[in-house]
Formats: structure tokens, C-alpha cells, sequence
């Protein structure tokens, strides 16, 4: 606000000047010129009547000539005061209406408006940096979540694509360079309510300042920084960035998982991609040839993992990477026949249109299609606005590195334990996810369940901790009794269960529970209440334990130990 | 954001600066037209002029409005001892008013006396605006 004040007076100091020299010079005048009064004496204005003609003249009110009519030298001093003084309204006016437009004093309002909407935050918010793909699914779904986000970027189209969506909550906006530290001070990097910084802007050198530097200014708020690049992510890790997301790495693990372990690869795409992610199809990418479109970073990351896994392919490129092609590779961009056709994809299984344009990529799987309608047709998708076109291409697998990225802080963001339960789970064998999917899989039409890491505290569920302070047993099987109907199972399934040091992965239902554990549930949305019912009711909790429904509630329960 | 105007560091703080000049002139004026009218014995109106007082008050408020929109730190101090000028200056023309016009009362020794003593206040104030610019002066060219 000061800056706005600042900016105000600094361009009103000439015309203020102007405006109180004119109203002198008019009072002065008045003072001085002779009139007659109403007997005919000669008589002059004090400066009080002098100041009130002047004052209702220059405002134009007009109230006439007071105290007695006036004499024509006066009237031709009134004419002068009025030109003069109205003149210096029309430019003290016109300033400010020109200050009002001027570019930078609305920037400076803008500004100021929205650091003040950040400072009145007093919940828990994310900073976004980024407005892309990325950025905007993250903030469409911790909007949704309740979670406040405050984002920043330096597209003016971006912002104002923002401020005109529908968010539920209002989400401050700033237009700005987020990689300058004071711009990520001002969106609200070192208050006390920030939980995280998003930094998932679409260029690594971004991301990686803004990482360094909200790690500097803000050591507490954790830092989810995406990179693409594999140097960029170790410079990263090596300040000690808390989260880095590579969307290459991430594709790999999961191509590997979904060629070994199809299930496992179903439930981790399924849980860790949005809020509006599909459980994919059941129907796995073939182990045979592969036909590999694009030799950049990705491709080279893809291509190394399929050699790993023993399965044979053919590469696409053409030749603009500095990377050198293996042996065998076939040079041409891959969107005409005859490419495709020396690659012999009539022979291949799978082909992954990995470039950096989505319409050679389209182009690519079309044409390869239209040569062999068997293939399983993998594409990356560079731009979101493009999705329409992938769905209606009807590919087998798109790969979309901005939900991949989105969908992983969200589940991060949602529950820390879920980056362990992910790497506990694909140690196993496929048995274990597919049991699991069999179990979460009935909701499947109402995407993907909610994540929610309950903690056995007096402050995240006292029921809880208040029956083990008695010295009683709670099973984890009562935390997944319907608390209506206690013979019925609520719908969660408790995907992992950590104590200390050690994690176990389904826990079973006869677990007894101890003061600190973490359990990871998974299960609806529609759950969630049930499930708090439990955590905070001592009368839901000893029903679903003892089928007793005893009336009275913490109240009633602790008077007698009280008085004791 | 740079500062600008008067007062401010610029390139040509050890030459001759318009602005400044300008600024100096009308600070000093105010000091000057209030202590001419400030002058002569406390109660007597034929001592006092009213012309003097508009002119004190009229070069006050430009001073003020010179000083406004100044960041720094004796910007601000020069802003209220400014005001301080103005407002003690419109109170002494208030009590004038009162007295010619409203009440009737008339200059008498004891209005006179309370508007020379409000005015007397002003003085000190633009005293130490003056000596506020003279100290700025002379710590630039340190």
C-alpha cells in the first residue's frame, strides 16, 4: 500500500502545487480589489471572505456575489479566478486519472492488493510456480482438496486464464518472474503458513532457482522441484531439495513395471496421477519388438531401460540429438511409410512416438497403425491442450509428463507415506498389488481413492489414544468397521502401516495398534467421515471394538476416573 | 524504487540542482514569512499581519506538498515537522476567523496573543525543517 502511496503524491506534487498557488493567487486578488458595499462606502474582502468566494467559485458551485454585489473590478478578478482556478482542477484531475491508467501504478496496485491477500492467509498454503499443465492441475486439485495455493508466473495469459477460472477458493496470482527471490518472498515464501513450494515451471533452469533459493530463504517449507534434465535433478538432491520429480526417470520405472509387473504398474499409475486418473485397461504393452521414435533424453532413458529388460529395439531419429544412435537405427523423423517401413514395423509390437511435437508424434502412430493395425501405440503428450486429439486417436498408452509430475507431488503432498509404500510395493511380487486392486478396484468409477495417512496421537485421533492410555488392545480391524453397523467393513483398505523404522506392507487386521504408528488408508471419498467418526468418537470406537453401545460420550466416561 | 525530486541522492548532488534549489527556497520562505509574522509584541494587532499569515500558511502547504512522496528516512521527518507547520499555522487562521467573523470578539490582546503563540509553534517546527535540509545538505557532500 505504501508503494501506492508513494507513487500517488510523488506525480501529485506538481499539480497540488499548482492547485494551491492558483487559490492563492484568486484569495490574494480578492483581498485586494476595491468593491462597495451595500451603503456605498468603499469596502475590500477580508481573506476569510476572500478564501469562501474563491472556494466555492473554483469548485464551481457558484453561490453568487457575497456579501454585497460586486463591483466590476471585482467581477473581472472573479473571471480570472475562475479560469485559474478550474484549470488547476482539470490538471489535478486529469493526473490522476492518467496516474489511474498508467501501466505501472496498476501494477503497483495489483500488487500491493494481492500481498495483502497473501498476508491475510492463515491456513496452511502452497506457492506454485508455474502456471502450466502442471501448475494448473495442481492448483485445480488442492482448490479442490480446500488446500490454499498462491501462484506465480510470468505469462500475463496464464494469470489472467487463472483469475477467470472457477477455483472455489480465491488463489492470489502474481505475475512475475518467480526466479527473483524477492518475487517468491512476496507471494509468501517465508511466512509462517507456507507448506510447500511447487516449482514446476517448463524449464529446468527455473525450477532449479527457484529451488535454491526457496531453500535458502526458507528452509522449513519443503521444495517438490521438477526437472527433466538428469544434471539438473543431481544439483538439486545436492542442495538439498526435498522432493525432485523427474518425469523421464518416472516414465521408466514405470515402463519397467508395466513390462514385469503389469499390476503393480496399474496401481501406482492409477494412484499417483490426478485426481481424475483412470485405472488403465488390463491389457499390457507386448514384449516383442519395439519401434522407438525420437532419440532425445527420454528416448535414450526408455531405450536403455527396454535393452535392461532384454527387449529388442529398433530407433527412429532424426540425427539432431547430440547423442550418438546405436547401431541399427534408422534415420528419418518416423511420420512417412517409408521410414516405418524400413524400421519393419509390419513386425514390431509396440511403437512410442516420443518427440517433441505432438503432431509428428500423432502423425507417427496414425501412419504406423494404418501399416499395422496390431501395434500397441505409446505417444508422449507435450502440451496438455492437446489431449483431445491423444483420446481421440485412441492410443494405448499416453504419456503426459505434467500429470505424471502433478500426480506425484499430489500424492506426496496428500501422504508422505506413499513414496514408501510405492517402492515397498514394487519389491513384491505382482500378487500383492493385484490382490489390492481387487480390493480398491469396485470404487474404480469414482477415479482413483483418496490417500489419508492416519496417525495413532492424541491429536490426530484421541479416541484412539485415549483407549490405549486405558490399557485396552485396538485392532487395526477396527478402524475398518463401518460405525453404523459394526458386522459391515467400511470401504478402506490400509495399504501400509509404519512404526518407527519399520513398514509393513497390507497390514493385517489383527495388528495391534501403538501410540505413533502411521497407517496409510486408501478408500472413497465417502469414507473419509466414518473413518474420522472412529478416530474422534470414543463411542464409535468401543462400539465397533465391543458391539457395546454404551451412551455418553468422553464426558461421561472420564468423571469417575477424574474423581478417583 | 529510485528516488526522485528533491532531496534525493542524484547525479548532480555536488553541482547546482534545480529542484533543489526550489525545494531550499520554499522550506527557507516558510521559515521567514512565519518568523516576519511571529515578530513584534505578542498582543499588539498592529504588529501582526494577516497577509504575512496567508503567506506563511500558502508557502507552508507547497512545502509540504514538496516533501510529500519522499522515502527517505529524513524525507519522512521533514513530511511531519511539515505538517506540524500547517496545521498549527491553519489553527492560528481558525482562531483569527473566529474572532473577526464568527464571534465578534474582535482582535483583542488575548486572541492575538493565542494566535502569534500558535504561529510561534509553526516557527519551531520550520525551524527544524531548515535545519534538518542543512544537515542532509552537508552529510552528502561528506
Amino acid at each position: 500500500m505504501n508503494a501506492v502511496l508513494f507513487l500517488f503524491f510523488q506525480r501529485m506534487r506538481v499539480p497540488l502545487i499548482t492547485l494551491i498557488t492558483a487559490y492563492a493567487i484568486a484569495t490574494l486578488g480578492f483581498t485586494l480589489i476595491p468593491g462597495v458595499d451595500d451603503q456605498g462606502e468603499p469596502w475590500r474582502m477580508s481573506v476569510f471572505e476572500a478564501f469562501y468566494v474563491v472556494s466555492y467559485t473554483g469548485s464551481t458551485i457558484g453561490f453568487g456575489e457575497v456579501p454585497y454585489p460586486f463591483s466590476p473590478a471585482q467581477r473581472l478578478w472573479t473571471i480570472a479566478s475562475i479560469y485559474l482556478t478550474v484549470i488547476a482542477w482539470l490538471f489535478a484531475i486529469s493526473t490522476i486519472i492518467a496516474l489511474l491508467q498508467d501501466p505501472t501504478c496498476r501494477q503497483v496496485i495489483e500488487h500491493a492488493r494481492l500481498q495483502r491477500s497473501v498476508r491475510r492467509i492463515k491456513e496452511p498454503f502452497y506457492i506454485v510456480c508455474g502456471y502450466g499443465d502442471a501448475g494448473a492441475l495442481l492448483t485445480h486439485a488442492l482448490s479442490s482438496r480446500q488446500q490454499r495455493t498462491v501462484v506465480i508466473d510470468s505469462d500475463r495469459n496464464r494469470i489472467d486464464r487463472l483469475i477467470v477460472e472457477d477455483l472455489g477458493a480465491s488463489v492470489p496470482a502474481f505475475c512475475m518472474d518467480a526466479r527473483v527471490p524477492e518475487n517468491l518472498i512476496e507471494a509468501g515464501l517465508q511466512s509462517r503458513w507456507c507448506a510447500g513450494i511447487l516449482a514446476v515451471t517448463g524449464s529446468d533452469q527455473t525450477n532449479l532457482k527457484i529451488a535454491i533459493n526457496s531453500k535458502l530463504l526458507n528452509h522449513r517449507a519443503p521444495v517438490y522441484a521438477r526437472a527433466d534434465r538428469r544434471a539438473t535433478a543431481a544439483n538439486m538432491r545436492s542442495f538439498g531439495t526435498d522432493h525432485v520429480l523427474e518425469p523421464g526417470v518416472e516414465f521408466c520405472r514405470r515402463l519397467r513395471l508395466a513390462l514385469t509387473a503389469a499390476d503393480t504398474f496399474r496401481l501406482h499409475h492409477w494412484l499417483s496421477s490426478g485426481p481424475h486418473a483412470t485405472l488403465p485397461g488390463a491389457e499390457m504393452p507386448p514384449q516383442g519388438r519395439w519401434v522407438l521414435c525420437g532419440y532425445n533424453p527420454l528416448g535414450q532413458a526408455l531405450h536403455q531401460t527396454l535393452e535392461d529388460l532384454g527387449v529388442d529395439v529398433t530407433i527412429i531419429d532424426n540425427g539432431a540429438h547430440d547423442a550418438k544412435l546405436p547401431p541399427g537405427s534408422i534415420l528419418g523423423r518416423g511420420t512417412e511409410a517409408p521410414t516405418l517401413e524400413e524400421a519393419n514395423i509390419h513386425d514390431a509390437q509396440a511403437i512410442l512416438a516420443l518427440t517433441h511435437d505432438d503432431a509428428d508424434n500423432l502423425s507417427i502412430l496414425i501412419t504406423a497403425r494404418e501399416l499395422n493395425p496390431e501395434l500397441f501405440l505409446a505417444a508422449r503428450e507435450n502440451a496438455g491442450s492437446n489431449h483431445p486429439l491423444f483420446e481421440a486417436a485412441e492410443l494405448d498408452f499416453i504419456g503426459r509428463p505434467s500429470l505424471v509430475v502433478a500426480g506425484l507431488i499430489l500424492s506426496q503432498i496428500s501422504t508422505p507415506l506413499f513414496q514408501k509404500f510405492i517402492d515397498l510395493i514394487e519389491a513384491e511380487d505382482n500378487e500383492v498389488s493385484a490382490r489390492l486392486l481387487e480390493r480398491l478396484g469396485h470404487t474404480a468409477d469414482a477415479g482413483p481413492p483418496l490417500l489419508r495417512t492416519v496417525r495413532i496421537s492424541h491429536r490426530r485421533s484421541p479416541a484412539v489414544a485415549r483407549a490405549l492410555d486405558d490399557g485396552e488392545e485396538v485392532l487395526l480391524d477396527a478402524l475398518c468397521r463401518d460405525p453404523r453397523r459394526r458386522q459391515a467393513l467400511l470401504p478402506v483398505v490400509p495399504l501400509l502401516l509404519n512404526r518407527g523404522d519399520e513398514s509393513w506392507l497390507c497390514p493385517g487386521p489383527d495388528i495391534a495398534l501403538v501410540s505413533g504408528d502411521r497407517i496409510l488408508f486408501a478408500g472413497p471419498r465417502s469414507a473419509a467421515a466414518q473413518l474420522d467418526k472412529l478416530l474422534f468418537m470414543d463411542r464409535a470406537l468401543n462400539y465397533v471394538r465391543t458391539g457395546e453401545d454404551q451412551p455418553g460420550g468422553q464426558l461421561w466416561r472420564r468423571r469417575p476416573a477424574q474423581s478417583s | 524504487m529510485t528516488q526522485t525530486g528533491p532531496g534525493a541522492l542524484t547525479d548532480e548532488e555536488n553541482g547546482m540542482n534545480l529542484g533543489k534549489v526550489v525545494f531550499g527556497f520554499f522550506v527557507l520562505l516558510a521559515l521567514t514569512l512565519n518568523f516576519g509574522f511571529f515578530l513584534g509584541d505578542i498582543d499588539n494587532p498592529d504588529h501582526h499581519n494577516v497577509y504575512e499569515l496567508f503567506a506563511a500558511l500558502v508557502v507552508g502547504l507547497i512545502a509540504t506538498v514538496m516533501k510529500l512522496g519522499e522515502r527517505s528516512q529524513i524525507g519522512a521527518v521533514l513530511l511531519a515537522s511539515s505538517l506540524v507547520v500547517d496545521l498549527q499555522l491553519i489553527a492560528a487562521a481558525v482562531v483569527w476567523v473566529m474572532a473577526v467573523h464568527v464571534t465578534d470578539v474582535g482582535l483583542t490582546p488575548a486572541v492575538m496573543a493565542s494566535i502569534v503563540s500558535l504561529s510561534g509553534g509553526a516557527l519551531l517546527a520550520n525551524l527544524l525543517s531548515v535545519v534538518l535540509l542543512t544537515l542532509e545538505t552537508t552529510s552528502i557532500n561528506r
